[in-house]
């Protein structure tokens, strides 16, 4: 049952984090800092939902009990995506929990947290549709070959990707050059890192939509009219990729697997596909249209490498 | 998107209570009294324990006398009513679908009645083998005609269109000798069974009235709707509207109320003949304005966006508006009080059909043969009575609302085909709503039917079990004059999505459809029998498997009991509001509400309390999704 297994994802993830907020006021106290570095909007997505501004570990565990709140176990669709919701926000603040400190817990090629002035910066190809689409690839692919001629195929389409989990590895092993200067954004590999990308999107609702904080309505309206983002998850997808999944289908964006165990599909939300498919699929399903005239020369061409540096050698 | 706002019963009652006014005026007689006069009703009846079907009788049973002259018990006297009553209903559907078959026979290029969906035409030719291949429209229309025509008395054999049922249904049904025969047959065979002397079994009469409903619904009535469709073109998605307000003081207001299209569709092709609406500003009108009553206003608002004035109980309002210049009926569910009632009014009560005369009416007798000329006369008989009106009488209520409606079989797919994505989905098929209810976006489907009976609160539970059913995620495929309620109150105009759980909320905009699809009149329940079958072969589930349940929570006509019975028969659970006259008999009340489950899969409950009949709904689609495992 789709609706359970998001449950039990849901369930899974929230109990880590309140472990994890435990576990860090006892070492720190309730009173330590908690936040992402460069950015005005604490934690983000907690910040845009609810309207409270997260600044301490005590904060942080106040806001857990709010997330239970949306954590409803009736069958129902919405209860479904609320719990998705409730599985990106327990995400953030595990993400949060590792920058304590002024911790560094990213190095290269993983960016983990971006920061205010990327999402400026990016937010304005975005509304112009110089950047027609997010895509958030997550997971391993079949091949790494597989993995990266996706991740070209989008990048050829102006797209911007953004990574997370086993594709990063695949990028590395076959020396695909990836960073914020080719538009293919490597965030971290566990799957929470996932919140990373969720979060510039939500800023550009802050930023761009001029949405209120804590008017979720308005949020999730820009987000699904104004932010075309779409999801690509490789097999296998376990009931903790699935909560996340949920969310991204309430931020209105649709998610494509090559999953065929213990899914269903759901028309114009979670969509089954053959990993060659994905790219053209998502598209279409995120009504993404994009006009390219093909310049037929030896080497990718599209803005998406307008910021690459040519080192020497 | 604010001003979108439900037209509730009460609206409904204080509309009624303003025109009943007039009526008192005028000194018109109305159900509403009526019903006064006839309870309380007779108990014996209502529990289906008098019988009178020979002259040692009437008998009826009770403690003292166990059993009638004949020494029939009363298990034996319910069975056989239950199967007469099943009977009445089915023989009604069926002679309606003939009429069609002989419309579709009177087809001819130029003709009053041509065919508008030749593919239509050729996909039944083609289910049914015969060639189409170098064969002129006509000849074919007049060959399919025919061989439908058969289908009512042929010798042997059983019904064509069963073969459109998953095979798993078609083995229950040769299982349980409930196989439709030839219509007429089973119709005759119900009165002979019934017979003085004949089945007493409660078991034997059920079973034929099964089969007897089965030979409407995959007969008489698929028939019906099919050749419709290729006569008069297949329901594609349509906005119109719904309620009194639609009736146009300004204009010649006729109202067009029964059956069968075959009439309804030529009278609006002669109201907007330019002749017809030049004569009609000749006698002062601004134009004409045809609206529908019961099932034929289904059949032109679903093909032409006719609005529909109102549905069952509603038929006396249209007169008591003293706007109505005509009300033009052919067949079924007419109350011969429209005869007294528009003498009381400058209104013409015309009938139509030689099945339906009713004492004070204008008869002006319409054949297939001779359609153009009466339909042009009925409409010249309505512009000249226009001066006729009593404007100290006229009385429109102002109220309406916007209603999508359209959604026969073929468009519900191409509507389900715009959600696919079209590198990984087929199209054509109803996957797209099987996975949603597989993922649980939607609980299920409540296919909701029948009529209005004045022993509930008319519309109201019509309207209150779909308000329920919608915002619990469930969609409703609806007709006849449960559609209707729909339509006034709002329910088919897309902003009611609103009144959506999310998961349904979500279908609505996606495939751009209301929460509540009109499939049209009481023939039309077909069309779910179809998509029943059609979502049972794509998922690969039986039919009774599938989270959808019948509901008629207001029936009231022969003609729902047959329905009943065959939507039983396929294997759909089925929620009543009204008890069948079948409680005298503790033999056949459990047979009905739980024995038939295990020949059919599927059985009746019967609740009056409606909030209660919807949590039933709920519970039973929920049921169905965990023996699923969804």
């Amino acid at each position: 049952m789709l609706i359970n297994r998001i449950f039990n994802g849901n369930d899974a993830v929230y109990g880590l984090t309140v472990g994890a907020i435990d576990d860090a006021i006892a070492k720190n106290g309730a009173d330590k800092a908690v936040g992402f570095p460069n950015t005005a909007y604490c934690l983000p997505c907690y910040y845009a939902v609810t309207g409270v501004k997260v600044k301490t570990l005590g904060d942080l565990k106040e806001a857990v009990g709010v997330v239970k709140t949306l954590m409803t176990r009736e069958h129902a669709l919405d209860d479904a995506l609320m719990s998705g919701v409730a599985t990106a926000l327990c995400a953030e603040f595990i993400e949060a929990l590792k920058y304590v400190d002024g911790a560094v817990p990213y190095e290269e090629p993983c960016y983990g947290h971006l920061a205010d002035a990327v999402i400026r910066e990016l937010g304005v190809p975005l509304v112009t549709g110089d950047i027609p689409g997010v895509a958030v690839v997550l997971g391993s692919a079949p091949t790494a070959k597989e993995g990266v001629d996706l991740i070209k195929s989008y990048q050829a389409q102006g797209i911007l990707v953004t990574l997370v989990g086993g594709i990063i590895d695949q990028c590395e092993e076959l020396g695909y050059k990836t960073g914020a200067n080719v538009r293919v954004i490597p965030l971290g590999k566990d799957v929470t890192s996932v919140i990373h990308v969720v979060s510039v999107a939500i800023r550009a609702a802050l930023i761009f939509g001029n949405v209120t904080p804590g008017d979720a309505g308005a949020l999730l309206a820009y987000t699904a009219e104004r932010v075309p983002a779409f999801v690509n998850a490789f097999a296998p997808i376990d009931d903790v990729i699935l909560a996340a999944g949920a969310g991204a289908i309430k931020l209105g964006f649709p998610v494509i697997s090559n999953e065929t165990e213990g899914i269903a599909e759901v028309p114009g939300a979670l969509i089954p596909a053959k990993v060659e498919d994905f790219n053209k699929t998502s598209l279409e399903a995120r009504n993404i249209k994009i006009k390219i005239t093909n310049i037929d020369i030896p080497v990718a061409f599209a803005s998406a490498f307008e910021g690459e540096i040519i080192r020497r050698g | 998107m604010s001003e979108f706002k439900l037209t509730t019963v009460e609206e409904f009652e204080a509309a009624t209570a303003r025109l009943l006014e007039t009526g008192a005026k005028v000194g018109a007689d109305s159900w509403q009294l009526r019903v006064k006069n006839q309870t309380p009703h007779c108990k014996f009846g209502e529990e289906g324990v008098c019988c009178r079907i020979c002259s040692m009788g009437p008998c009826r049973i009770t403690k003292k006398a166990p059993r009638g002259i004949c020494g029939c018990d009363v298990h034996g006297i319910v069975g056989r009513n239950f199967l007469r009553f099943t009977a009445g209903g089915s023989a009604t559907h069926s002679d309606h679908g003939r009429e069609i078959c002989h419309t579709l026979y009177e087809t001819r290029e130029g003709g009053n009645y041509t065919v508008k969906d030749p593919a239509k035409l050729k996909r039944i030719a083609q289910e049914w083998g015969i060639e189409t291949e170098g064969k002129d429209i006509y000849d074919l229309a007049h060959e399919v005609a025919e061989t439908g025509l058969l289908e009512y008395g042929k010798p042997f054999g059983t019904q064509k269109f069963i073969k459109r049922a998953p095979e798993h249904t078609q083995e229950i049904w040769k299982r349980e000798e409930i196989e439709p025969r030839a219509i007429d047959r089973e119709v005759s065979q119900a009165l002979h069974m019934t017979h003085m002397g004949c089945s007493s079994k409660p078991e034997a009469l059920v079973r034929q009235a099964l089969r007897c409903g089965l030979s409407d619904g995959w007969g008489g009535s698929m028939m019906g709707t099919e050749f419709s469709d290729v006569l008069f073109g297949t329901p594609k998605e349509m906005e119109t509207e719904a309620n009194l307000g639609v009736m146009e003081e300004e204009n010649v207001n006729i109202v067009v109320h029964g059956h069968d299209p075959s009439l309804s569709e030529m009278i609006c092709e002669y109201a907007e003949d330019p002749e017809m609406i030049a004569l009609a500003k000749s006698v002062g009108a601004k134009g004409i304005t045809i609206s529908g009553v019961c099932c034929t206003s289904n059949e032109v608002a679903m093909r032409r966006g006719i609005p529909m004035a109102g549905n069952f109980l509603q038929q006396e309002n249209v007169v008591l508006t003293g706007a109505c210049e005509a009300i033009v009926v052919d067949v079924q569910c007419i109350f011969p009080a429209l005869g007294p009632l528009s003498k009381c009014f400058h209104t013409k009560f015309i009938t139509t059909s030689p099945v339906a005369q009713m004492p004070e009416s204008d008869f002006i007798r319409f054949s297939s043969e001779s359609a153009g000329e009466n339909a042009k006369l009925i409409v010249k008989t309505a512009i000249e009575n226009f001066k006729n009106r009593n404007p100290e009488l006229v009385h429109i209520p102002d109220m309406k609302q916007k209603a999508f409606v359209g959604y026969s079989f073929e468009e519900i797919i191409h509507k389900l085909d715009g959600v696919t994505n079209s590198f990984v989905d087929k199209t054509g098929t109803t996957m797209p709503l099987v996975d949603c209810v597989k993922s649980g976006v939607l609980r299920g489907a409540v296919a909701m039917v029948g009529c209005n009976n004045p022993k509930i609160r008319p519309d109201a539970a019509h309207i209150e079990l779909m308000k329920k059913l919608i915002a619990n995620d469930v969609i409703l495929i609806v007709s006849g004059c449960s559609a209707q309620a729909a339509a006034k109150a709002g329910l088919m105009d897309k902003r009611a999505k609103e009144l959506c759980g999310a998961g349904l909320k979500r279908v609505c905009e996606l495939a751009d459809i209301p929460p509540v699809l009109h499939m049209g009149s009481c023939v039309d329940i077909s069309r779910m029998m179809i998509l029943a079958s059609e979502i049972a072969k794509d998922s690969g589930w039986n039919i009774s498997q599938v989270p959808v349940v019948g509901c008629a929570p207001e029936w009231m006509s022969e003609k729902a009991v047959s329905i009943g019975n065959y939507v039983v028969s396929t294997g759909i659970d089925t929620y009543l509001g009204v008890e069948p006259y079948a409680t005298g008999s503790s033999e056949v009340d459990a047979l009905l509400k739980g024995g038939l489950r295990d020949w059919v899969e599927a059985a009746y409950t019967v609740e009056s309390d409606i909030d209660k009949l919807g949590d039933l709904m709920i519970e039973r689609i929920e049921e169905k999704r965990a023996a699923l495992g969804i």
